[in-house]
Protein backbone atom coordinates (compact mmCIF):
# COMPACT_ATOMS: atom_id res chain seq x y z
CA UNK A 1 0.00 0.00 0.00
CA UNK A 2 1.42 3.07 -0.84
CA UNK A 3 1.34 6.14 1.40
CA UNK A 4 -0.77 8.99 0.21
CA UNK A 5 2.48 10.85 -1.55
CA UNK A 6 1.89 7.28 -3.41
CA UNK A 7 -1.91 7.35 -4.45
CA UNK A 8 -1.15 11.63 -5.01
CA UNK A 9 1.60 10.41 -7.73
CA UNK A 10 -0.45 7.49 -9.49
CA UNK A 11 -3.70 10.84 -10.02
CA UNK A 12 -1.10 13.40 -11.24
CA UNK A 13 -0.20 10.09 -13.53
CA UNK A 14 -3.16 9.68 -14.88
CA UNK A 15 -4.12 13.35 -15.46
CA UNK A 16 -1.19 13.52 -17.28
CA UNK A 17 -2.01 10.05 -19.61
CA UNK A 18 -5.62 11.88 -19.91
CA UNK A 19 -3.98 15.31 -20.77
CA UNK A 20 -1.43 13.98 -23.28
CA UNK A 21 -3.67 11.15 -24.96
CA UNK A 22 -6.50 13.58 -25.48
CA UNK A 23 -5.11 15.78 -26.69
CA UNK A 24 -2.23 14.57 -29.46
CA UNK A 25 -5.07 11.93 -30.42
CA UNK A 26 -7.04 14.82 -31.14
CA UNK A 27 -4.60 17.15 -33.33
CA UNK A 28 -4.05 13.56 -34.89
CA UNK A 29 -7.15 12.80 -35.84
CA UNK A 30 -8.20 16.28 -36.71
CA UNK A 31 -5.48 15.89 -39.18
CA UNK A 32 -5.96 12.75 -40.81
CA UNK A 33 -9.64 13.05 -40.89
CA UNK A 34 -9.80 16.71 -41.92
CA UNK A 35 -12.92 16.77 -44.18
CA UNK A 36 -15.28 14.54 -42.09
CA UNK A 37 -14.27 16.27 -38.64
CA UNK A 38 -14.91 20.02 -40.12
CA UNK A 39 -18.35 20.30 -38.50
CA UNK A 40 -16.98 19.68 -34.75
CA UNK A 41 -13.24 21.19 -35.98
CA UNK A 42 -13.72 24.15 -33.42
CA UNK A 43 -14.59 21.99 -30.62
CA UNK A 44 -11.77 19.63 -31.20
CA UNK A 45 -9.45 22.76 -31.34
CA UNK A 46 -10.78 23.95 -27.99
CA UNK A 47 -10.67 21.04 -26.38
CA UNK A 48 -7.44 19.68 -27.66
CA UNK A 49 -6.34 22.39 -26.00
CA UNK A 50 -7.97 22.32 -22.70
CA UNK A 51 -6.41 18.56 -22.65
CA UNK A 52 -2.89 20.00 -23.13
CA UNK A 53 -3.50 22.24 -20.28
CA UNK A 54 -4.47 19.98 -17.87
CA UNK A 55 -1.22 17.99 -19.51
CA UNK A 56 0.40 20.75 -18.12
CA UNK A 57 -0.82 21.03 -14.94
CA UNK A 58 -0.21 17.35 -14.32
CA UNK A 59 3.15 17.80 -15.64
CA UNK A 60 3.74 20.21 -12.87
CA UNK A 61 2.05 18.87 -10.34
CA UNK A 62 3.75 15.09 -11.29
CA UNK A 63 7.27 17.01 -10.68
CA UNK A 64 5.97 18.20 -7.50
CA UNK A 65 4.96 15.28 -5.88
CA UNK A 66 8.32 13.85 -6.90
CA UNK A 67 9.93 16.57 -4.35
CA UNK A 68 7.23 15.89 -1.91
CA UNK A 69 8.35 11.83 -2.46
CA UNK A 70 12.14 13.27 -0.60
CA UNK A 71 10.72 14.87 1.76
CA UNK A 72 8.50 12.64 3.14
CA UNK A 73 5.94 15.78 3.74
CA UNK A 74 4.05 18.28 1.65
CA UNK A 75 6.77 20.63 1.79
CA UNK A 76 9.36 18.86 -0.68
CA UNK A 77 6.32 19.95 -2.99
CA UNK A 78 7.80 23.78 -2.78
CA UNK A 79 11.22 23.06 -1.30
CA UNK A 80 13.71 25.05 -3.93
CA UNK A 81 16.76 22.52 -2.89
CA UNK A 82 14.62 19.31 -3.68
CA UNK A 83 12.84 20.78 -6.84
CA UNK A 84 16.17 21.81 -8.23
CA UNK A 85 18.27 18.46 -6.98
CA UNK A 86 15.33 16.67 -9.56
CA UNK A 87 15.46 19.25 -11.65
CA UNK A 88 19.21 18.15 -12.63
CA UNK A 89 18.42 14.29 -12.63
CA UNK A 90 16.17 12.95 -16.11
CA UNK A 91 13.12 13.96 -13.91
CA UNK A 92 13.69 17.46 -15.17
CA UNK A 93 14.31 16.69 -18.43
CA UNK A 94 11.06 14.94 -19.03
CA UNK A 95 9.55 18.01 -17.35
CA UNK A 96 11.16 19.93 -20.11
CA UNK A 97 9.59 17.77 -22.99
CA UNK A 98 6.12 17.97 -21.60
CA UNK A 99 5.53 21.43 -20.67
CA UNK A 100 7.17 22.43 -24.30
CA UNK A 101 4.98 19.43 -26.08
CA UNK A 102 1.82 20.90 -24.47
CA UNK A 103 2.79 24.41 -24.76
CA UNK A 104 3.09 23.83 -28.44
CA UNK A 105 0.16 22.09 -28.90
CA UNK A 106 -2.27 25.09 -27.25
CA UNK A 107 0.00 27.15 -29.99
CA UNK A 108 -0.47 25.06 -33.05
CA UNK A 109 -4.16 24.44 -32.38
CA UNK A 110 -4.74 28.48 -32.38
CA UNK A 111 -2.33 28.71 -35.22
CA UNK A 112 -3.81 28.72 -38.64
CA UNK A 113 -2.48 26.23 -41.44
CA UNK A 114 1.24 25.43 -40.40
CA UNK A 115 -0.44 25.29 -36.67
CA UNK A 116 -1.49 21.35 -36.92
CA UNK A 117 2.62 20.66 -37.99
CA UNK A 118 3.21 22.66 -34.59
CA UNK A 119 0.73 20.53 -32.73
CA UNK A 120 1.93 17.45 -34.10
CA UNK A 121 5.64 18.27 -33.06
CA UNK A 122 4.39 19.12 -29.67
CA UNK A 123 2.56 15.96 -29.56
CA UNK A 124 5.36 14.44 -30.39
CA UNK A 125 8.09 15.50 -28.14
CA UNK A 126 5.15 14.98 -25.09
CA UNK A 127 4.66 11.24 -26.44
CA UNK A 128 8.69 11.32 -26.68
CA UNK A 129 9.00 12.02 -22.79
CA UNK A 130 8.30 8.69 -21.78
CA UNK A 131 10.25 6.78 -24.15
CA UNK A 132 12.81 8.76 -21.46
CA UNK A 133 12.59 7.66 -17.87
CA UNK A 134 10.61 4.83 -16.64
CA UNK A 135 10.58 1.19 -16.54
CA UNK A 136 10.47 0.69 -20.74
CA UNK A 137 13.51 2.99 -20.94
CA UNK A 138 15.40 1.50 -18.25
CA UNK A 139 15.48 -1.38 -20.94
CA UNK A 140 18.30 0.80 -22.52
CA UNK A 141 17.24 -0.44 -26.30
CA UNK A 142 16.15 2.22 -28.57
CA UNK A 143 14.31 -0.13 -30.91
CA UNK A 144 12.23 -0.72 -27.13
CA UNK A 145 12.13 2.69 -27.17
CA UNK A 146 10.82 3.64 -30.51
CA UNK A 147 8.26 0.31 -29.89
CA UNK A 148 7.24 2.64 -26.67
CA UNK A 149 6.21 5.89 -28.70
CA UNK A 150 4.69 3.69 -31.92
CA UNK A 151 2.19 1.89 -29.14
CA UNK A 152 1.47 5.28 -27.62
CA UNK A 153 0.76 7.02 -30.84
CA UNK A 154 -1.48 4.27 -31.31
CA UNK A 155 -3.47 4.86 -28.06
CA UNK A 156 -3.05 8.22 -28.74
CA UNK A 157 -4.87 8.20 -31.93
CA UNK A 158 -7.51 5.73 -31.08
CA UNK A 159 -8.96 8.09 -27.84
CA UNK A 160 -9.08 10.80 -29.87
CA UNK A 161 -11.48 9.62 -32.62
CA UNK A 162 -13.85 8.84 -29.91
CA UNK A 163 -15.09 12.41 -28.81
CA UNK A 164 -15.05 13.87 -32.58
CA UNK A 165 -16.82 10.25 -33.02
CA UNK A 166 -19.33 10.46 -30.54
CA UNK A 167 -20.38 14.20 -31.08
CA UNK A 168 -20.93 13.90 -34.94
CA UNK A 169 -23.17 11.01 -34.27
CA UNK A 170 -25.38 12.56 -31.84
CA UNK A 171 -25.99 15.00 -34.34
CA UNK A 172 -28.85 13.59 -36.75
CA UNK A 173 -27.62 16.00 -40.03
CA UNK A 174 -24.31 14.46 -38.95
CA UNK A 175 -24.57 11.25 -39.21
CA UNK A 176 -23.41 9.99 -42.94
CA UNK A 177 -20.22 12.00 -41.71
CA UNK A 178 -19.86 9.99 -38.70
CA UNK A 179 -20.08 6.49 -40.19
CA UNK A 180 -17.59 7.72 -42.58
CA UNK A 181 -15.33 8.89 -39.83
CA UNK A 182 -15.91 5.08 -37.99
CA UNK A 183 -15.81 3.78 -41.20
CA UNK A 184 -12.36 5.14 -42.00
CA UNK A 185 -11.09 4.87 -38.63
CA UNK A 186 -12.13 1.42 -38.51
CA UNK A 187 -9.90 0.12 -41.49
CA UNK A 188 -7.36 2.37 -39.98
CA UNK A 189 -7.57 0.78 -37.00
CA UNK A 190 -7.37 -3.23 -38.26
CA UNK A 191 -4.03 -2.30 -39.08
CA UNK A 192 -3.04 -0.20 -36.23
CA UNK A 193 -4.56 -1.88 -33.56
CA UNK A 194 -2.58 -5.38 -33.95
CA UNK A 195 0.47 -3.39 -33.78
CA UNK A 196 -0.40 -1.20 -30.75
CA UNK A 197 -1.50 -4.77 -29.16
CA UNK A 198 1.36 -6.39 -30.26
CA UNK A 199 3.87 -4.06 -29.20
CA UNK A 200 2.29 -4.00 -26.19
CA UNK A 201 2.64 -8.02 -25.60
CA UNK A 202 6.27 -7.15 -26.30
CA UNK A 203 7.02 -4.97 -23.82
CA UNK A 204 5.17 -6.87 -21.19
CA UNK A 205 7.55 -9.65 -22.27
CA UNK A 206 10.65 -7.86 -21.67
CA UNK A 207 9.66 -6.17 -18.87
CA UNK A 208 8.34 -9.42 -17.06
CA UNK A 209 10.91 -12.02 -18.26
CA UNK A 210 8.57 -15.01 -17.28
CA UNK A 211 5.19 -16.02 -17.61
CA UNK A 212 4.91 -16.93 -14.35
CA UNK A 213 5.44 -13.50 -12.95
CA UNK A 214 2.20 -12.77 -14.07
CA UNK A 215 0.21 -14.67 -11.50
CA UNK A 216 2.97 -13.93 -8.74
CA UNK A 217 3.80 -10.50 -8.27
CA UNK A 218 1.84 -7.36 -7.92
CA UNK A 219 3.29 -5.91 -10.78
CA UNK A 220 2.32 -9.01 -13.17
CA UNK A 221 -1.40 -8.98 -11.52
CA UNK A 222 -1.79 -5.23 -12.41
CA UNK A 223 -0.73 -6.08 -15.94
CA UNK A 224 -3.44 -9.05 -15.95
CA UNK A 225 -6.13 -6.54 -15.28
CA UNK A 226 -5.04 -3.98 -17.49
CA UNK A 227 -5.01 -6.61 -20.11
CA UNK A 228 -8.54 -8.02 -19.15
CA UNK A 229 -10.09 -4.62 -19.48
CA UNK A 230 -8.03 -4.04 -23.00
CA UNK A 231 -9.62 -7.12 -23.80
CA UNK A 232 -13.48 -5.34 -23.24
CA UNK A 233 -12.48 -2.49 -24.87
CA UNK A 234 -11.95 -4.34 -28.04
CA UNK A 235 -14.61 -5.93 -28.35
CA UNK A 236 -16.80 -2.90 -27.58
CA UNK A 237 -14.77 -1.44 -30.15
CA UNK A 238 -15.71 -4.01 -32.62
CA UNK A 239 -19.08 -4.04 -31.58
CA UNK A 240 -19.29 -0.80 -33.14
CA UNK A 241 -17.27 -1.52 -35.85
CA UNK A 242 -19.18 -4.88 -37.11
CA UNK A 243 -22.16 -3.31 -35.88
CA UNK A 244 -22.90 0.03 -35.21
CA UNK A 245 -21.11 1.53 -38.27
CA UNK A 246 -22.66 -0.73 -40.69
CA UNK A 247 -25.69 0.16 -39.61
CA UNK A 248 -25.43 3.91 -39.77
CA UNK A 249 -23.87 3.74 -43.10
CA UNK A 250 -27.44 2.11 -44.18
CA UNK A 251 -29.07 4.96 -42.63
CA UNK A 252 -29.86 3.73 -39.25
CA UNK A 253 -30.79 6.53 -36.41
CA UNK A 254 -30.83 4.80 -33.57
CA UNK A 255 -27.69 2.96 -34.58
CA UNK A 256 -26.01 6.20 -34.07
CA UNK A 257 -27.63 6.52 -30.52
CA UNK A 258 -26.33 3.10 -29.77
CA UNK A 259 -22.57 4.16 -30.72
CA UNK A 260 -22.46 7.47 -28.63
CA UNK A 261 -23.62 5.06 -25.86
CA UNK A 262 -21.05 2.49 -26.37
CA UNK A 263 -18.27 4.74 -26.69
CA UNK A 264 -19.13 6.37 -23.38
CA UNK A 265 -18.72 3.08 -21.96
CA UNK A 266 -15.49 2.36 -23.75
CA UNK A 267 -14.54 5.86 -22.91
CA UNK A 268 -15.24 4.86 -19.08
CA UNK A 269 -12.89 1.66 -19.46
CA UNK A 270 -10.06 3.25 -21.39
CA UNK A 271 -9.93 5.33 -18.34
CA UNK A 272 -9.75 2.53 -15.72
CA UNK A 273 -7.19 1.30 -18.24
CA UNK A 274 -4.91 4.07 -18.07
CA UNK A 275 -5.64 4.23 -14.12
CA UNK A 276 -4.10 0.61 -13.99
CA UNK A 277 -1.37 1.57 -16.31
CA UNK A 278 -0.52 4.66 -13.71
CA UNK A 279 -0.45 2.46 -11.09
CA UNK A 280 2.31 0.09 -12.97
CA UNK A 281 4.44 3.12 -13.80
CA UNK A 282 4.22 5.09 -10.84
CA UNK A 283 4.35 2.69 -7.66
CA UNK A 284 4.77 -1.06 -8.93
CA UNK A 285 8.48 -1.65 -9.02
CA UNK A 286 9.06 -4.61 -11.72
CA UNK A 287 9.95 -8.32 -10.54
CA UNK A 288 13.54 -8.88 -11.02
CA UNK B 1 -19.04 5.71 -9.47
CA UNK B 2 -16.68 5.43 -12.31
CA UNK B 3 -14.57 7.52 -10.00
CA UNK B 4 -15.63 4.98 -7.24
CA UNK B 5 -14.27 2.17 -9.25
CA UNK B 6 -11.08 4.17 -10.65
CA UNK B 7 -9.60 4.69 -7.07
CA UNK B 8 -11.05 1.12 -6.05
CA UNK B 9 -8.20 -0.39 -8.51
CA UNK B 10 -5.78 1.83 -7.65
CA UNK B 11 -6.15 1.35 -4.10
CA UNK B 12 -6.40 -3.07 -4.66
CA UNK B 13 -3.29 -2.57 -6.97
CA UNK B 14 -1.14 -0.89 -4.65
CA UNK B 15 0.44 -3.61 -2.89
CA UNK B 16 4.11 -3.01 -4.10
CA UNK B 17 6.45 -1.08 -3.09
CA UNK B 18 6.59 2.69 -2.68
CA UNK B 19 9.80 3.53 -5.11
CA UNK B 20 12.86 2.00 -4.85
CA UNK B 21 15.21 1.17 -2.11
CA UNK B 22 18.58 -0.46 -2.57
CA UNK B 23 20.30 -0.12 1.03
CA UNK B 24 22.84 -2.34 1.12
CA UNK B 25 24.04 -2.18 4.17
CA UNK B 26 23.83 0.01 7.53
CA UNK B 27 25.56 0.68 11.02
CA UNK B 28 24.24 -0.58 13.46
CA UNK B 29 22.68 -3.02 11.47
CA UNK B 30 18.53 -3.50 11.07
CA UNK B 31 17.34 -5.26 14.14
CA UNK B 32 20.51 -4.98 15.94
CA UNK B 33 21.01 -5.19 20.00
CA UNK B 34 23.88 -3.11 20.73
CA UNK B 35 25.24 -2.03 24.22
CA UNK B 36 25.55 1.47 23.95
CA UNK B 37 24.53 4.46 21.60
CA UNK B 38 26.11 4.88 18.77
CA UNK B 39 28.10 7.99 18.20
CA UNK B 40 27.25 8.20 14.49
CA UNK B 41 25.18 6.07 11.95
CA UNK B 42 25.99 4.86 8.40
CA UNK B 43 24.65 4.10 5.05
CA UNK B 44 26.14 1.89 2.30
CA UNK B 45 24.08 2.03 -1.04
CA UNK B 46 24.22 -0.18 -4.03
CA UNK B 47 24.42 3.02 -6.13
CA UNK B 48 25.21 6.43 -5.41
CA UNK B 49 22.13 8.57 -3.92
CA UNK B 50 21.58 12.12 -2.96
CA UNK B 51 20.05 11.39 0.96
CA UNK B 52 17.32 14.12 0.79
CA UNK B 53 15.95 13.42 4.70
CA UNK B 54 17.10 11.27 7.56
CA UNK B 55 14.63 10.98 10.88
CA UNK B 56 15.47 9.08 14.13
CA UNK B 57 12.30 8.21 16.10
CA UNK B 58 13.33 6.67 20.02
CA UNK B 59 10.68 4.65 21.51
CA UNK B 60 7.62 6.81 21.54
CA UNK B 61 9.13 10.08 21.48
CA UNK B 62 8.41 12.53 18.63
CA UNK B 63 10.45 12.04 15.84
CA UNK B 64 13.82 14.15 15.18
CA UNK B 65 15.39 15.59 11.82
CA UNK B 66 19.15 14.41 11.73
CA UNK B 67 21.32 17.06 10.12
CA UNK B 68 22.70 15.81 6.89
CA UNK B 69 25.30 18.31 7.38
CA UNK B 70 27.94 18.48 4.97
CA UNK B 71 26.73 15.38 3.02
CA UNK B 72 24.90 16.51 0.40
CA UNK B 73 26.37 14.86 -2.84
CA UNK B 74 25.38 11.81 -4.52
CA UNK B 75 27.58 9.31 -3.12
CA UNK B 76 27.28 5.70 -1.83
CA UNK B 77 28.23 5.85 1.94
CA UNK B 78 26.99 8.30 4.26
CA UNK B 79 27.86 8.79 8.12
CA UNK B 80 25.61 10.81 10.50
CA UNK B 81 25.99 11.95 13.86
CA UNK B 82 23.73 10.92 16.69
CA UNK B 83 22.16 12.52 19.37
CA UNK B 84 21.81 9.85 21.81
CA UNK B 85 18.64 9.66 23.92
CA UNK B 86 19.25 6.37 26.36
CA UNK B 87 18.07 3.24 26.10
CA UNK B 88 15.66 1.83 23.99
CA UNK B 89 14.64 1.14 20.13
CA UNK B 90 15.39 3.66 17.74
CA UNK B 91 13.87 3.67 14.28
CA UNK B 92 15.96 5.23 11.59
CA UNK B 93 13.60 6.26 8.49
CA UNK B 94 15.30 8.26 5.14
CA UNK B 95 14.32 9.31 2.45
CA UNK B 96 16.98 10.02 -1.26
CA UNK B 97 17.00 10.41 -4.85
CA UNK B 98 18.90 8.23 -7.44
CA UNK B 99 20.89 10.08 -10.28
CA UNK B 100 18.18 8.53 -12.55
CA UNK B 101 15.68 10.70 -10.91
CA UNK B 102 14.16 7.64 -9.16
CA UNK B 103 12.64 8.97 -5.56
CA UNK B 104 14.21 6.18 -2.68
CA UNK B 105 13.03 5.30 0.93
CA UNK B 106 13.69 2.94 3.84
CA UNK B 107 14.24 2.50 7.33
CA UNK B 108 15.86 0.11 10.06
CA UNK B 109 16.01 -0.15 13.81
CA UNK B 110 18.35 -0.78 16.66
CA UNK B 111 18.00 -1.71 20.13
CA UNK B 112 19.93 -0.17 22.53
CA UNK B 113 20.11 -2.50 25.93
Amino acid sequence: MPDIWGIAAILAKLMLYVGIAGSVGLVINRAVFADLVSPVSDRIRTTAALFAALALVAAILGFMLRGAALTGGADGMADPEMLGLLWQTPVGDVLVYRIAGAVLIIIGVFTPRVGQWIALAGGLIALWSFAQIGHVPELETTGVRLLLLLHLLGIAFWIGVLGPLRALSRRPEHIASAADLGHRFGQAAAVIVPVLILAGLLMAWLLLGDLRALVATGYGQALVIKLVLVGAVLTLAAANKLRFIPAMQAGDDKAARHLARSIEIETAVILVVLAATATLTSVLTLPN
Amino acid sequence: MKNIAVVTLILALSTGAFAHSRVDTTTPENDAVVAEVPAEISFNFAADIRLTRVDMTHQDHPSVRLDLGDQTSFDQAFTLPLQGMGEGTYRIEWRGLGVDGHAMQGEFTFTVD
